[in-house]
């Protein structure tokens, strides 16, 4: 340290505590591991019931339903153990996954240090918590690199609020894919802004941006999208560097991840399975159309089944079982993604109101419909862990519940980084672009996951598959916060740049002085 | 042509003329039916719940029970029981069990292997096993019924008072009774789900539970869908109507949107059916996999659907459902606690909600068998014996007019004798209303039912949205046209100022 150097306060990212240095990351990784580790770890477990989907994702990696009465915790409880199969496994094939990787890796330590006949689903939690961590360390690393120590802290404790919320972590304890999802969006979104800050090595980040991004896509049929505007909007990644072999990698990963975008579309129109195909039209097509028969004429369905019309394969009785041949011969025959991709096309004041019936459960993190504890709790059925809780509580309760709300948060935030990219284009700065680059793509991706939602089942289920875009909105917004309080909301001292310290202060030798100036100067408040 | 048509007439006149069952009001018989094992993954697996299905179409109160559960004294509170034994290489070693059955007074029957000493000694019984082959079995007035058999428990010698059906055997000489009785006992070696043991076994059943009621043999049209193709069910009982087969509809219940065109529809092809001689039995819904079993409200959900049928002339006689539903409360009590009368199907996909091991009677219970499975029923006089349980012969609608040929084709191949479903006394009770029918007549609130069909056109407008409640529409349009006014007169100014603007900056700094 240097006695006299005038500006170490206000730069100087770490408190040093007990002579340990906390930077605002490391203080918003550690928030967010003891809340998590609290909430997950300690009793009463917080976790989620299992809606019916779990299945799928189990018999395939080896694992079965143990308890006698698992069918009366479906949506009440969350069960922590499972059985593994000691015989051969005929389901090996059931759905394809990348979420698959993270269940056999917990498998095997589970088999390693807990039980060889059953599974206990801390593992995986513990699994995803420390990626998850990790995660939100690279962010908020990524956000506060160059701003002062306060407002770091600020903004680490901002992260610790939003992403240490239980309604996130809750999925870390369930087989539901989101928690793949949540983890992978936090990496692409780190690494991405990390290229952008210069901050880490651009290869390393680069991997880590394409390896996220490719579990991300694979993780679900609805992420196919996914893959594909990543990859688009990443194409200016190409020159933020001059050395080939760079160029060379990055357009070979940007191919890869198209590819992988197609892969799992094409996945989709195989698996797309009979619950979100009926969805898909009576929780869809049907539901906010004025005349569902002429609807079902328009896809060459017998018009009777306007009968179907706000149906979901959620009652537990109904006309008919949805399996049924009359359905698959008759019905699920007639129609498919594409056709009612087509179909909203040409009926754009119907997608306005399905996208609005959308809207209202856009900014749902954890879905009342699913239980938080286990039975041994004592709790009632489908009873919802408050803990750590109060983003996603506020979150629900203040934002608007209008599609119109999405497009102007959308308008809003992209005037803000507008004149930034704008200037990066101008100067030609391909590093510079791609924090906009980065907004761009997260709220496309965002927007996806409703799109594919209701194209793909409707409004059934809603809330949970719209998890997505609630994600993308929460990073988009954090990181718009985050350039506010960096600027400084409640007053108009004008923060020293980087430009301006003391070269010879040893504690940043890392960060530039001249990269991403420019791009600041777009944020306003 | 003209002879079908007397004879059609004839059947008609024979069916009408028949006396309908009468249905004792005496607490219906009691039976214990227990188990060694339900043989899952085995050629004897579905033995025990085809048992159940037969049993009920006595229409006996049937309990359930594993011989491994068995507790001492329990078998005193029945006067029958039935004891299943599938497994060849254990006997039985429930203690209770054994020390109870040896005072046992009442009715017994075995089935399958390891028949216990006493009743060897009262049958003089000689069982064996014979390894597998075909068989043939002639029963009642069936006979050269094929069987395709393994490890198959068999009747080597009795010298019981009683012996039911003959069974001969392909690769010997051998020959043996299908089942025996002697005094209390009564030995039936073989059940397997899916062949004709099971017609064997009701044969056995009917002596073993006296039942005076004269056995019918209905049509049940089944999977009759609001969406199936309406035109289609309306030639298929027109046909049939033609033929004189009266038949009986199982419609699928809707619980929602009722108020539908599509709806409509539905009710006004049923008036049809119903017109064409046809009764209506409603369906079981389906059952979604159990991730929500919480819902308490079959109860509302079928009264309304049955208020709805007989809001528009329909009058539902019975239910059709799948056997596993008279074994579980919640579908028992609430969904077909209505109706007095059923068709209990095999069981596809059991999912039950609060299973029960006493079963729901009927007193009006139909065992149900595909066209399919009467195509091996073979038997030497022209017509088709009298089945010896009151039985339905199921079908699923055609798909189209060859199915309705090849359906009429395989009734008439059979020449089978069908009763008219409103000759037996059925009754349906929902909260409103009450259906009743005996003798052929069908009445409603003790108003006789009249079913002839006057077409009623079924018109599509219907508005499917509710259209928004706006307030102050008149007010928002005057002031939607008065901001108008003022942003194009905003506009406007703005654009003149921005003109005088330009051309004072161009006058000021662009002279040249």
């Amino acid at each position: 340290m240097i006695d006299n150097n005038i500006v170490k306060t206000t730069l100087r990212q770490h408190m040093v505590l007990t002579g340990l240095r906390v930077s605002p990351a490391l203080l918003a990784a550690f928030g967010v591991l003891l809340v998590t580790v609290i909430a997950l770890f300690t009793a009463p477990y917080v976790g989620m019931a299992d809606n019916g989907d779990f299945f799928r994702i189990i018999y395939s990696n080896g694992l079965y339903f143990n308890l006698p009465d698992y069918d009366s915790r479906y949506f009440g409880y969350f069960v922590k153990q499972f059985g593994i199969y000691q015989y051969y496994n005929e389901n090996s094939s059931m759905l394809v996954s990348s979420q698959s990787l993270f269940i056999k890796l917990s498998l095997v330590i589970n088999k390693l240090v807990f039980s060889k006949e059953v599974f206990d689903i801390r593992f995986q939690a513990g699994i995803y918590t420390i990626l998850y961590v990790t995660g939100v360390y690279l962010l908020i690393e990524a956000v506060t690199c160059k701003m002062s120590r306060t407002r770091g802290m600020i903004v680490a404790a901002l992260a610790v609020f939003i992403f240490g919320d239980t309604g996130y972590t809750a999925y870390f304890n369930s087989f539901f894919s989101e928690s793949v999802v949540m983890i992978m969006m936090l990496f692409v979104f780190a690494s991405w802004l990390l290229l952008y800050r210069k901050k880490y090595n651009d290869y390393a980040m680069l991997a880590l941006f394409v390896v996220s991004t490719l579990i991300l896509t694979t993780s679900k049929q609805q992420n196919a999208p996914v893959g594909m505007v990543i990859s688009v909007l990443a194409i200016p990644l190409i020159g933020i560097r001059k050395d080939r072999i760079f160029r060379y990698l990055t357009a070979a990963s940007i191919g890869l991840m198209m590819i992988s975008g197609i892969a799992t579309y094409l996945n989709i129109s195989k698996e797309f399975v009979n619950i979100n195909q009926y969805h898909a039209m009576t929780r869809g097509v049907l539901l906010e159309s004025e005349n569902p028969e002429t609807e079902l004429q328009s896809f060459g369905i017998n018009e009777q089944y306007a009968i179907l019309k706000g149906n979901t394969y959620y009652d537990q009785y109904g006309t008919v079982d949805v399996k049924a041949g009359i359905l698959e011969k008759n019905f699920y025959s007639h129609y498919g993604f594409i056709s009612i991709l087509k179909y909203y096309m040409t009926h754009p004041d119907q997608m306005g109101s399905i996208l609005n019936t959308a809207a209202k459960s856009a900014y749902t993190i954890k879905p009342a419909a699913m239980g938080n504890y286990e039975k041994s709790a004592g709790k009632e059925f489908r009873a919802q862990s408050r803990f750590f809780t109060g983003y996603s509580l506020l979150k629900e309760k203040l934002a608007p519940r209008t599609f119109g709300f999405i497009l102007l948060w959308m308008a809003v935030v992209t005037g803000i980084y507008m004149p930034s990219f704008a200037a990066a284009v101008k100067q030609r700065d391909f590093r510079s672009m791609q924090r906009s680059m980065l907004v761009l793509a997260t709220m496309l991706v965002g927007l996806s996951g409703i799109f594919v939602s209701i194209i793909g089942a409707g409004d059934a289920d809603i809330a949970k598959h719209e998890f997505l875009f609630t994600q993308s909105f929460d990073l988009v917004t954090f990181l718009t916060l985050s350039s506010v309080i960096s600027r400084g909301l409640f007053t108009r001292r004008k923060l020293p740049t980087a430009a301006q310290a003391t070269p010879a202060d040893t504690a940043l030798p890392t960060i530039p002085t001249t990269d991403y100036a420019g791009p600041e100067k777009g944020v306003s408040v | 042509m003209k002879l079908k048509g007397m004879v059609s007439l004839l059947l008609l006149m024979t069916l009408l003329l028949l006396p309908a069952p009468a249905h004792s009001a005496a607490a219906p018989q009691r039976v214990l039916l227990l188990y060694d094992s339900l043989a899952k993954g085995t050629a004897l697996a579905g033995n025990v719940a085809e048992l159940q299905r037969l049993l009920a179409a006595y229409s006996t109160k049937v309990t359930l029970s594993s011989l491994d559960k068995y507790e001492k004294g329990v078998l005193n509170s029945y006067s029958k029981v039935i004891t299943v034994i599938n497994r060849s290489d254990l006997s039985i070693t429930n203690e209770a069990y054994l020390k109870d059955i040896a005072d046992y007074p009442g009715q017994l029957m075995y089935v399958g292997y390891n028949t216990p000493g006493p009743m060897k000694q009262a049958l003089r019984l000689t069982a064996a096993v014979w390894p597998g082959g075909s068989a043939k079995l002639s029963i009642g007035g069936f006979s050269g019924i094929d069987l395709k058999v393994e490890e198959m428990p068999y009747i080597a010698a009795s010298q019981a008072v009683r012996t039911y059906g003959r069974l001969s055997f392909q690769e010997s000489s051998l020959e043996a009774p299908y089942a025996v009785s002697s005094g209390q006992y009564t030995y039936a070696p073989y059940l397997r789900q899916g062949d004709s043991s099971v017609m064997a076994m009701a044969y056995v059943l009917k002596d073993w539970l006296p039942s005076s009621a004269v056995p019918h043999t209905y049509l049940v049209l089944r999977e009759i869908y609001p969406f199936s193709d309406l035109d289609l069910l309306e030639k298929v009982a027109d046909r049939l109507y033609q033929e004189g087969i009266p038949f009986i509809a199982s419609v699928q219940p809707v619980f929602g949107n009722t108020d539908f065109p599509a709806m409509e529809r539905y009710l006004e092809a049923l008036k049809i059916v119903q017109s064409r001689n046809g009764t209506i039995l409603v369906n079981a819904p389906a059952v979604r996999p159990p991730i929500n079993s919480n819902d308490y409200t079959l109860h509302d959900k079928m009264n309304a659907f049955l208020n709805v049928l007989i809001k528009n002339g329909l009058a539902p006689l019975g239910a059709g459902a799948e056997s596993y539903w008279s074994y579980d409360k919640e579908y028992a009590e609430r969904g077909l606690g209505f109706f007095d009368s059923a068709v209990l199907y095999p069981d596809e996909e059991v999912r039950y909600m609060d299973q029960t091991n006493v079963s729901k009677t009927f007193a009006s219970s139909l065992y149900s068998l595909t066209t399919e499975s009467l195509q091996g029923l073979s038997h030497t006089s022209h017509a088709m014996p009298q089945l010896p349980v009151n039985t339905a012969i199921t079908a699923e609608l055609p798909e189209d007019e060859a199915g309705i040929n090849k359906l009429l084709q395989t009734l008439e191949q059979q020449w089978i004798t069908f009763a008219d479903y409103k000759q037996g006394a059925h009754k349906t009770v929902t909260e409103e209303n009450t259906v009743v029918s005996a003798d052929g007549v069908v009445s409603v609130n003790g108003v006789p039912l009249n079913v002839d069909y006057v077409p009623e056109a079924v018109s599509s407008d219907y508005q499917y949205k509710e259209e928004q409640i706006r307030s102050f529409t008149k007010l928002f349009s005057v002031q939607n046209k008065f901001f108008i006014v003022v942003i194009i007169a905003a506009l406007l100014l703005f654009g003149g100022l921005m003109t005088i603007g330009y051309r004072l900056y161009r006058k000021k700094y662009l002279k040249s």
